[in-house]
């Protein structure tokens, strides 16, 4: 049927009037909520102004009118369809410390991602190992800086004493900060290559992994063990274990994508990514404070033996967070007697 | 719920939404080029506060360099990802660059964005800004339908163009008594008989623009229109034609096609 544009527009404009003034109401208002009464004219308005578009797509050839009623439509649309969370929602402190509780029973909900970048890291390390083992001369091609090539000299430096002077808390905690943004930067950027089917995550592991094998067998080798654990494991108790989240948000990221489709409630599930990305990122805070403040203090100041024992707490502290704080999982198998 | 109900459609530059109630409605994307000067733009302002707060912790901080630099060097990183998830999460997918360049982010669905979609977007900047320039990001834009870069993507939301737009304007051109061609109604009855929605609104597009279109423009497009219809639709008898300019032609069929007079037979 041919649209008489002029009468029509005539007809309806009244109708698209109200919409906008009432669109424009809802749209100034904070919170959004609609009463009963503006509820059922923005229904019937939008139901009209629907009817209308139609009209004008099938019956006419006007692409200005089209493209103002379609902007109008989807602006109903969206009022009528989306629900925004309550103010008084967002502005409890209870529902933010409720991360606190979510990051572990996230962590064990996707802990097979976990698994996958635990076994990733741990061939990384396994061939960063061997070939340092087995082919001294490779400490050159995997080792890029001076001091991980060459540990006698950088641990006598330490244990010397030299650049104590500048070992202030001031430049300490300028230190941890700039840990704390590089380390997440990585871990972020583990997390984000999950776009990649997981391939940019598992080869950042990888290297990650091949690296500490490395110098973890560069210094035992040269008979430095305990030097590297009492330098390495304060923070790196919490650091390794969060690049290793980075891997499994990283990980489960891809999975997300590769099933897509099937996957009804994608809303739920990047909020689990963010759950994990979030709680990574405060493990790190950790690592970074205990880097620069700890680990850089080394024996006639803090013996060995009391930094391994202080990474060790800290790593039983840690699992017993990730293993037991929050709700248990359900099983999702139905109990037999239910059925 | 309503993202699994929905179906979704894209051409090169829109976004096709059809709505449980099967209204089928589009949405403008946004190109790669206002959406880097709108990011641009965000970058300064986000330069702008991060100096101001560095300003006041240097001056607060000027006994203890350290622990300022510190707290700059937190800042600054937390800012740089909050600025652009807060400001979308609260304030309906705009930044202040993406205002000021008439753009929003949405959700893929046609509807507003949540927070976690903001967050999950601006934190997938540290892929999409690699290698420099935000290179990755473009790149996934231009080879997406849905011009989304990777944090779109994951999150599930695309930028739109949201200018606003006014009802077009009511002519009056139609306002005319006497229709010469409504003395020839089988013709008259054939030319609505031939005439597609199409070809209709375009002849009254045609004549609403009038003053828009320049003199030369118009008298072209108007004589192509009354010649295509006098040959290929409706032609009407030469001598009623020669005597009409080709507005006034096309006035006519137009007055045929939607008017709701009949047309009757010439009196005497």
């Amino acid at each position: 049927m041919i649209l008489n544009l002029e009468r029509f527009q005539a007809q309806a404009r009244p109708r698209w009037n109200n919409l906008e003034s009432l669109l424009g109401v809802l749209e100034s208002r904070p919170d959004r909520r609609l009463n009963l009464a503006e509820a059922q004219q923005l229904m019937e308005l939008y139901a009209q102004t629907s009817a209308d578009l139609n009209r004008v797509t099938h019956g006419a050839l006007a692409p200005e009118l089209r493209q103002y009623l379609e902007r109008l439509v989807a602006r109903a649309y969206a009022e009528l369809y989306y629900a925004p969370p309550k103010r008084s929602d967002i502005w409890q402190p209870r529902r933010w410390f409720r991360i606190f509780t979510a990051f572990p029973e996230s962590f064990r909900r996707q802990s097979r991602y976990f698994a996958i970048a635990i076994l990733v890291t741990l061939l990384g390390c396994a061939l960063g190992g061997l070939a340092v083992r087995y082919d001294p001369a490779a400490v050159d091609v995997l080792l890029p800086a001076d001091y991980l090539r060459n540990p006698g000299e950088r641990v006598h430096q330490e244990e010397q004493g030299q650049g104590e002077h500048i070992k202030t808390a001031q430049n300490e905690a300028a230190f941890s900060a700039e840990l704390i943004r590089h380390n997440i930067q990585v871990a972020l950027l583990a997390a984000a290559l999950g776009v990649t089917f997981g391939i940019g995550t598992a080869l950042l592991l990888f290297e990650n992994g091949v690296l500490l094998g490395a110098v973890a067998v560069n210094y035992t080798r040269k008979g430095f063990g305990l030097f590297l654990s009492a330098w390495l494991l304060p923070h790196g108790v919490f650091e390794i274990p969060s690049i290793l989240i980075a891997g499994q948000a990283g990980f489960y990221l891809a999975r997300l994508l590769l099933h897509r489709r099937e996957n009804r409630n994608v809303r739920e599930s990047m909020r689990e990514w963010l759950i994990l990305v979030a709680g990574l990122a405060m493990m790190l805070v950790w690592a970074g404070i205990m880097e620069a403040f700890f680990s850089q203090h080394h024996a006639p100041v803090l013996p060995y033996g009391f930094k391994v024992a202080v990474a060790i707490a800290e790593l039983v502290l840690l699992a017993l967070y990730l293993l037991l704080i929050g709700k248990r999982e359900t099983s999702p198998v139905v109990p037999a007697e239910s059925r | 719920m309503t993202d699994t109900q929905s179906a979704r459609a894209s051409t090169a530059a829109d976004l096709t939404i059809i709505t449980p109630e099967g209204v089928l409605f589009r949405l403008p994307l946004a190109g790669p080029a206002s959406r880097f000067y709108a990011m641009l733009l965000d970058i300064v302002i986000v330069l702008g506060i991060v100096n101001g707060i560095g300003l006041l912790v240097y001056w607060s901080f000027a006994k203890v360099p350290g622990y300022g630099v510190m707290v700059i060097t937190l800042a600054e990183f937390a800012i740089g990802f909050a600025y652009g998830a807060l400001l979308e999460g609260f304030w309906n997918g705009q930044t202040i660059g993406k205002r000021l360049f008439n753009l929003r982010v949405i959700d893929q669905a046609g509807l507003p964005l949540r927070i976690e979609q903001a967050w999950v977007r601006n934190l997938m900047r540290i892929l999409d800004a690699l290698p420099l320039a935000y290179l990755v990001g473009g790149a996934s834009a231009l080879s997406s339908p849905l011009m989304q870069r990777f944090g779109d993507r994951v999150a599930g939301t695309l930028v739109v163009r949201q200018t606003a737009l006014a009802a077009p304007g009511e002519g009056n051109w139609a306002r005319q008594k006497y229709n010469s061609f409504m003395e020839y109604p089988s013709i008259a009855v054939n030319l609505r008989r031939a005439a597609t929605p199409e070809l209709a609104s375009l002849i009254q597009e045609a004549l609403r623009r009038r003053n828009e279109l320049a003199p030369y423009a118009r008298r072209e497009l108007y004589r192509e229109l009354a010649k295509y219809l006098q040959s290929e639709v409706s032609p009407f008898p030469d001598e009623l034609v020669e005597r009409l300019s080709d507005e006034q032609y096309l006035i006519n069929a137009s007055g045929i096609l939607f008017s709701d007079q009949r047309p009757v037979r010439a009196q005497g």
